[in-house]
């Protein structure tokens, strides 16, 4: 049988209404639940930070489409070497949680912040750097959204019956418009939405440790699934390398250098360093109980990400053996699941791809909407606004980027997964090096950090131009995926994420120390022990004495 | 002068240390064992007498990254369940801020 033909039976997709009816009853009920003690914004996207150990672990597991669409088509496509690539997950749970951490929280308790640009505003004291932080956050995860969307709707698509979608497409449109993607993007948008404006930061959430579980069931029962279909690891191994050439079981990859040992390295600062800098990550760290939920989250996430990762990995490398001939190696976790188990099982397993994509987007769209109400909205444009106006704003900023995110994603690319590294790359590279200065740097200054945000994103945004430029030309660097519309420049063979990284750095420590030291009443107030009735900054000017012409308080020194 | 830095501050720094060594330790570990072990070229390449299965995984990615891992969880369990202190974050601002953006009054430094 011809693998792309391989298509759901209709139990599958009752399954997965039945997923999709109980995320949106979860939707409904955080709805309800949530205090109305703080206000709308701090419930709405923050949860009134009162995430326990598992939520934590959970919603920063950092499933994605990618993880359960890019992915495993990468380790179909290349072999043994993908499991190097994904590799520094190993160590995630540490860095993405562990660093910052507690300063995060604390940082955020401080200030009052419940977004980042409010973090990073409040924290250096400069409304620019909040401006700046709102809009590359937009940008950002909106280009992130548009893959995920997609996976979303090459789901559906794969179990809807033909039935469902072909009145949409006449005989003519049939040549150019793929119906069954377009109506499961519809249905995959039309969920999401509805339950993340509805619901809030808790809704987010409670569906996303619901998804991971499911996730996590999934794997569970893929992995045997597909070790017998394949004969085990030795048999698809040999089986793949006849298929795909010697590199399927060797670095740097099967067909092509797709993962040199520059990139190797890239890809331990890809994930492990540049999880750090994800708005969605800070975030949560923002949103903990306290640090001991922090640390039990940690344990949490270093089991889940074993338990997950590593099986994907086998699995992947049996489904080559077992799908020989895919056309779309994007499909290949949904054409598997179909092809291996019996329709009901299939349903619950395709749940899992389909509750990491829907969890990753319900969090992306809260966090573009809370820059665009909190950060835009009500900083620039309408502070005076009241809650009403805050929360009508907060349900239409998350339906508009819901939608403009479905729409970019009637036509996206091929490659899911480079999307996904690519706006991960831009938000650590931008992100990243300012919190951290903002977290353990007393001599951090506000100039410092807008340079380090911008000259992070600009290196970034600029090496992926020039990757694309030379991808349009189908000019091949002859390391990573093949030339492509769009795609990374890798400059000394290493990812965009180590530049930006790298000049980021660079720049936040330089013009940090050739400007002014920041107001040391400030800096004692976020790096000293302070008594319980200490001011937030935001009211740092009404508790301190008026400067006198002169005296030592009139030029701030460090 | 007693040193008056906020617990939580130093408590942070030390535990953030440790993490970036371990970072470094497991990524110059897998990355270069698997380059070194399991990585062929135009020159030398590999074939399938090279891949001594282990369990099936071809053994430097089995050494490469199998174990490692299996090693950082290990090393992640201890930091996290005896190492890591257990800190107050404090009080929470967040109404402060919302009522100094309503009332316009914030102070940006």
């Amino acid at each position: 049988m011809k693998a792309d033909a391989v298509q759901a039976h209709p139990a599958t997709l009752l399954a997965l209404v039945i997923f999709t009816l109980v995320s949106l009853g979860l939707g409904v009920v955080a709805n309800l639940v949530a205090s109305r003690k703080a206000g709308f914004l701090q419930k709405y996207f923050l949860g009134n930070r009162s995430l326990g150990a598992l939520a934590v672990a959970l919603t920063a597991a950092v499933m994605s489409g990618g993880t359960f669409m890019g992915f495993p088509s990468l380790v179909y496509s290349f072999g043994w070497v993908v499991g190097l690539w994904i590799a520094s997950y190993m160590v995630a749970p540490l860095t993405v949680l562990g660093v910052l951490g507690k300063r995060i929280g604390q940082l955020s308790r401080k200030t009052g912040a419940i977004t980042l640009p409010d973090l990073l505003r409040e924290r250096f004291g400069s409304p620019a750097l909040g401006l700046l932080t709102s809009l590359l956050v937009v940008f950002f995860l909106t280009c992130n959204l548009v893959p995920q969307f997609k996976a979303g709707g090459v789901i559906m698509k794969i179990v809807l019956p033909s039935s469902a979608y072909t009145w949409a497409s006449s005989d003519d449109l049939a040549v150019t418009v793929d119906a069954g993607y377009i109506v499961g993007l519809a249905i995959f948008t039309a969920t999401v939405v509805a339950y993340t404006a509805y619901g809030g930061f808790l809704a987010a959430v409670w569906t996303d440790v619901f998804q991971s579980l499911i996730m996590a069931v999934g794997v569970i029962l893929l992995f045997p699934m597909a070790m017998a279909a394949s004969g085990g690891l030795g048999a698809a191994t040999t089986r793949g390398m006849e298929l795909a050439g010697d590199g399927f079981a060797f670095g740097p990859g099967a067909g092509r250098d797709f993962h040199p040992l520059t990139l190797a390295l890239s890809f331990f600062v890809m994930w492990a360093i540049t999880g750090m800098g994800q708005p969605s990550t800070m975030v949560r760290l923002m949103a903990f109980k306290d640090s001991r939920t922090l640390r039990w989250s940690i344990l949490y996430l270093t089991i889940y990400n074993v338990l997950i990762y590593v099986p994907l990995v086998f699995i992947f490398i049996a489904s080559r053996s077992i799908l020989p001939d895919l056309e779309r190696p994007d499909e290949v976790m949904p054409r598997l699941v179909i092809f291996l188990a019996n329709p009901y099982v299939a349903g619950l397993i395709l749940a899992a791809p389909y509750g990491a994509v829907m969890s990753t987007v319900s969090g992306f769209l809260l966090i573009v909407a809370s820059g665009l109400v909190r950060d835009v909205y009500q900083r620039f444009l309408r502070p005076k606004a009241s809650e009403r106006e805050i929360e009508w704003a907060s349900y239409s900023a998350t339906v508009g980027i819901g939608l403009l995110a479905a729409a970019i994603a009637l036509n996206p690319p091929k490659y899911l997964q480079l999307i996904v590294v690519f706006a991960s790359s831009g938000m650590a590279s931008a992100f990243l090096m300012p919190a951290l200065m903002g977290a353990f740097w007393r001599r951090a200054t506000a100039k410092g950090a807008l340079a380090a945000m911008s000259v992070g994103a600009g290196v970034t945004l600029a090496l992926y131009a020039y990757g694309s430029y030379l991808g349009l030309r189908q000019e091949d660097q002859g390391i990573g995926p093949r030339p492509q519309m769009f795609g990374a420049y890798y400059l000394l063979g290493f990812e965009p994420c180590v530049w930006g990284l790298l000049s980021s750095l660079a720049s936040g420590v330089v013009v940090s120390l050739l400007t002014k030291a920041p107001d040391p009443a400030r800096v004692s107030l976020l790096f000293d022990a302070q008594p319980a009735d200490a001011p937030a900054p935001a009211s740092l000017g009404r508790h301190q004495p008026a400067p006198t012409a002169g005296g030592p308080d009139a030029a701030p020194t460090a | 002068m007693p040193d008056v830095t906020d617990p939580v501050v130093r408590h942070s720094r030390r535990e953030a240390i440790i993490i970036g060594l371990a970072w470094l330790a497991s990524t110059g570990w897998c990355c270069f064992y698997s380059w070194w072990a399991g990585y062929g070229s135009a020159d030398h390449p590999l074939t399938k007498a090279d891949v001594r299965p282990i369990w099936g995984i071809p053994s430097w990615a089995f050494w490469g990254y199998i174990v490692p891992w299996g090693v950082c969880a290990i090393f992640t369990i201890w930091f996290a369940g005896f190492f890591m202190v257990d800190d107050d974050l404090g009080p929470d601002h967040a109404a402060e801020l919302e009522g100094d953006i309503r009332e316009g009054v914030v102070d940006e430094g």
